[in-house]
């Protein structure tokens, strides 16, 4: 096993990315009550951690920056500074940039030095000239110097008296001249026994004595110190050196202790920071003008250089390859209560019984053993579901830690948006898995910006409205059924019916005379490019919309809902499974071939009447479903297969809905609904279009999932044929 | 026999990162998360061969784990290291007051913890 600590730096980034979150959300809470000792020792802590782990890992900027913010948390704790709402926001600025830093030090992703430059500087001027402390640097306390060269040998005289409550220190003096031994040779030990009292008197637990003793090593003088280094502070130390009987050094404890090394940088300063230093700027200034720096983008699109498409589409670009450096290098890591191992290891204990009780009946099984047999196999059963049901609970997670990005979101809309907003968040202990934590993220964020945005009113025509000027956002989770529901609702304005249809109509949605339910409009705005906004802001409709959200939501095999009431408010209900190795799905039979629907996606299962269908030319072939016509598909023409029916009225027709089109799946029969366990079509074979996964069944045969948005372009494609 | 060490520290990742050098080193270890939880799982159990602590940690901090255990019989000569990052001389003073045997600061590699375990390790 190598002895070096690389091996544990995933286990810091997953910590480090803990202790952000710690931070972050006491600071917030701080600005709150920033009176809050506790809070105030609790993030100092969580800082703390950071740069004592990351100077471990060589990650000097992380170890730097963290310490420059320690420095002014240690004087917010100490109450030599108070927390003001200037501090907290640098604090909070300094967390963004210290996140930066550590996925910079993880995936060796680009930093903005700039950022990184100015935030140092205005956490040194905070601190009011107490930042000039440098941190340690290197391997270890480098007290040791290079030994000179030659083995040379030293003669040192020592005189040691130790403190008397040396034992209840746990130190033991035997210790310091078996080191001393290990690295010379000790000529000469006398002892000093003169302050041992009365045996009547004496405490067993004291040091009475002291020792001279006469010492030849080849080792260096520094290395001779260091054998005293926990002592020495406390004692009566005089080591001298013998040079050819001269004494040439006395040294005791008060002489100047080792050279530290000094942590600043050799790199030379930036020019604002010198500029300041020598009065020619002010700070102000010089962080006004830095502000103003523009990027290398904005200049040469002034220049002509290249037109702001290119530039963007470089910067998407950059970003892309950022993010797929991110997922390159992000282990998949979770860390378990070792609480559950041990309920697991013990389950699988059960479970090796009962197979050695069954492969012992088995090996002498006679026909009347059969209620035996069977109550065995009904005890493998439950070992093998419960053993099932504890590993999916180690991929479960609290959605706590989703939602946790929140409340330093809805700090900042609100003070972009001069809105007041609280946001209440409840059911954060509900589990689900990892994955599908990490990937609602994006759509969670991007739901709560639109309430935030586009759903809560600005205070006055809030007031104007008799409502508190104080608007609320709600985030929710709880558990029903296998799923997990999530809602996002605000108490804002409400999805306006006639504005969307405007919009939907002006954007060739719908016709201008369509007469739509609420259902039918409220899933408008899940359209690509549909926004209600007048303009765009800074916080939403940055281009990515609703449909994004709801294609994620649907491609972890979720869905999302929307009520609204007119000038009271929206809640979007997001329903998504609880893993995403594992679905409810509907077996179903084409000719001798199985397939499994996602049950999600089924809406209900219809025999049609004879006339029902219709084929239009472009379109294919048409089904009415009471009075609304929807494509159809034989799936035996799609997979190539000897169906059953070909007549769709003997058949059964599955109608479907996936991004919001629907359509009818035609098969021959309804097998039943089972869970079933998804294996990579892609990991094990390769893609296959219309094809999402495929599950071993009950009698041992692969039966293929169906990937319904695959299966729909499939038949278009086949239409356009 | 082998050699027992109790390693405390909050932060996970140091934990085990001295309590694989430690078990690397031949020792049997118990881990504690802070203060409270080393207390808890050293009371009335078997005297360790060394510990080694964090400062800053929730519940009860190092300087006073170090206070507690010294009053406990079974750890009252015991070597007791403690982590520090500070080399600033408030921290190990106060240390020392409250019977820490000596220090390590951080950084630190496995080599160092153990060449000061050895320092203080009695024979």
């Amino acid at each position: 096993m190598s002895n070096d600590f690389s091996q544990f730096q995933d286990a810091f980034f997953e910590e480090a990315a803990e202790h952000l979150a710690v931070v972050e959300e006491g600071l917030l809470a701080l600005e709150q009550h920033p009176e809050d000792l506790d809070l105030l020792n609790k993030i100092f802590r969580s800082a703390h951690s950071i740069k004592g782990t990351s100077g471990m890992f060589g990650f000097n900027a992380v170890a730097q920056f963290t310490h420059k913010m320690e420095t002014l948390l240690d004087l917010l704790r100490n109450g030599q500074k108070a927390v003001t709402p200037v501090i907290a926001d640098l604090l909070l600025r300094s967390t963004d940039c210290l996140k930066t830093l550590i996925d910079a030090a993880k995936t060796g992703s680009s930093v903005d030095d700039v950022t990184v430059q100015r935030l140092t500087e205005e956490l040194a001027a905070s601190q009011n000239a107490s930042g000039s402390q440098s941190m340690p640097q290197g391997n270890g306390p480098s007290k040791i110097k290079p030994a000179s060269a030659g083995p040379e040998l030293y003669s040192y005289a020592i005189a040691w008296a130790p403190p008397d409550w040396l034992f209840q220190r746990g130190l033991d003096p035997q210790q310091i001249f078996k080191e001393l031994a290990d690295i010379g040779t000790l000529s000469q030990v006398t002892v000093d026994a003169t302050k041992l009292p009365e045996l009547a008197t004496m405490d067993p637990e004291k040091c009475y004595l002291s020792w001279r003793m006469k010492f030849e090593t080849a080792k260096d003088r520094q290395v001779v110190d260091a054998v005293f280094e926990f002592v020495r502070e406390d004692s009566v130390l005089t080591i001298t050196e013998e040079v050819q009987g001269k004494e040439l050094e006395v040294r005791g404890e008060e002489s100047p202790s080792f050279v530290t090394p000094d942590g600043t940088e050799s790199k030379p300063k930036p020019l604002g920071e010198l500029l300041v230093e020598s009065g020619v700027v002010s700070r102000e200034t010089l962080n006004k003008a830095l502000s103003q720096q523009k990027r290398v983008g904005e200049i040469l699109v002034e220049q002509h250089a290249a037109t702001p498409q290119q530039i963007s589409q470089a910067l998407q670009k950059q970003q892309d390859n950022a993010a797929h450096a991110k997922k390159g290098t992000e282990t998949a890591s979770i860390r378990v209560d070792t609480d559950k191992i041990d309920k697991l290891i013990n389950l699988v204990g059960e479970l090796v019984i009962t197979q050695s009780m069954l492969s012992d009946l088995g090996s002498r099984f006679e026909i009347n053993q059969l209620p035996v047999l069977l109550e065995r196999m009904a005890q493998l059963e439950g070992n093998t579901r419960e053993i099932q049901e504890r590993v999916m609970s180690i991929r479960m997670l609290p959605i706590g830690t989703a939602f946790s990005r929140f409340p330093r979101l809805i700090r900042d809309l609100s003070a972009n948006a001069g809105k007041k907003i609280q946001l209440v968040l409840s059911g954060e202990e509900t589990e689900l898995d990892k994955t599908v934590i990490e990937s609602i993220g994006d759509p969670l964020t991007h739901l709560v910006r639109n309430s935030a945005d586009h759903g809560l009113e600005p205070p006055d025509e809030r007031l104007d409205n008799n409502k508190p000027e104080l608007g609320t956002i709600r985030l929710n989770a709880f558990h029903e059924g296998g799923n997990i529901c999530i809602t996002v609702e605000d108490d804002g304005r409400g999805l306006n019916r006639d504005k969307i249809l405007a919009k939907a109509v002006k954007q060739g949605l719908i016709a201008e005379n369509e007469k739509l339910s609420d259902d039918q409009i409220w899933p408008l705005i899940f359209k690509p490019g549909f926004s209600t906004a007048e303009k765009v802001t800074d916080v939403s409709g940055r281009g990515v919309g609703m449909d994004v959200v709801k294609r994620n939501i649907e491609g972890l095999g979720g869905t999302v809902k929307i009520k609204t009431a007119l000038g009271k408010g929206t809640v979007f209900t997001l329903k998504l499974p609880l893993t995403l190795a594992i679905t409810e799905g509907m077996t179903v039979r084409v000719g001798t071939e199985t397939y499994i629907v996602p049950l999600l996606s089924i809406l209900e299962s219809i025999q049609p009447k004879a006339g029902a269908m219709k084929t239009v030319v472009g379109k294919g072939e048409l089904i009415n479903v009471r009075e609304t016509y929807l494509p159809m598909i034989r799936m035996y023409e799609v997979f190539a297969l000897q169906p059953e029916y070909t007549d769709p009225t003997k058949a059964i027709l599955l109608i479907l809905e996936t991004e919001g089109e629907r359509v009818a799946v035609m098969v021959d029969e309804i097998l039943g609904q089972q869970q079933v366990v998804i294996k990579s079509m892609e990991k094990n074979f390769r893609k296959v279009d219309g094809i999402a996964g495929a599950t071993i069944l009950g009698d041992g045969t692969v039966g293929f999932i169906l990937d319904i948005r695959g299966l729909l372009e499939i038949a278009r494609r086949g239409v356009a044929a | 026999m082998s050699k027992t060490a109790l390693v405390v520290d909050d932060s996970p990742t140091m934990r085990q990162m001295v309590a694989f050098t430690l078990t690397n080193a031949g020792f049997t270890v118990v881990e504690a998360e802070h203060g409270k939880d080393a207390v808890a799982k050293v009371a009335g159990g078997p005297p360790m061969d060394i510990v080694v602590t964090d400062l800053n940690m929730p519940e009860m901090d190092g300087i006073s784990l170090i206070k507690e255990l010294r009053k406990m019989a079974a750890f009252k000569f015991t070597p007791i290291l403690m982590l520090t990052t500070e080399s600033a001389a408030d921290k190990k003073q106060a240390g020392k007051e409250a019977g820490a045997t000596g220090w390590i600061v951080k950084p630190f590699n496995p080599d160092l913890i153990l060449k000061i375990i050895a320092k203080v390790l009695p024979t």
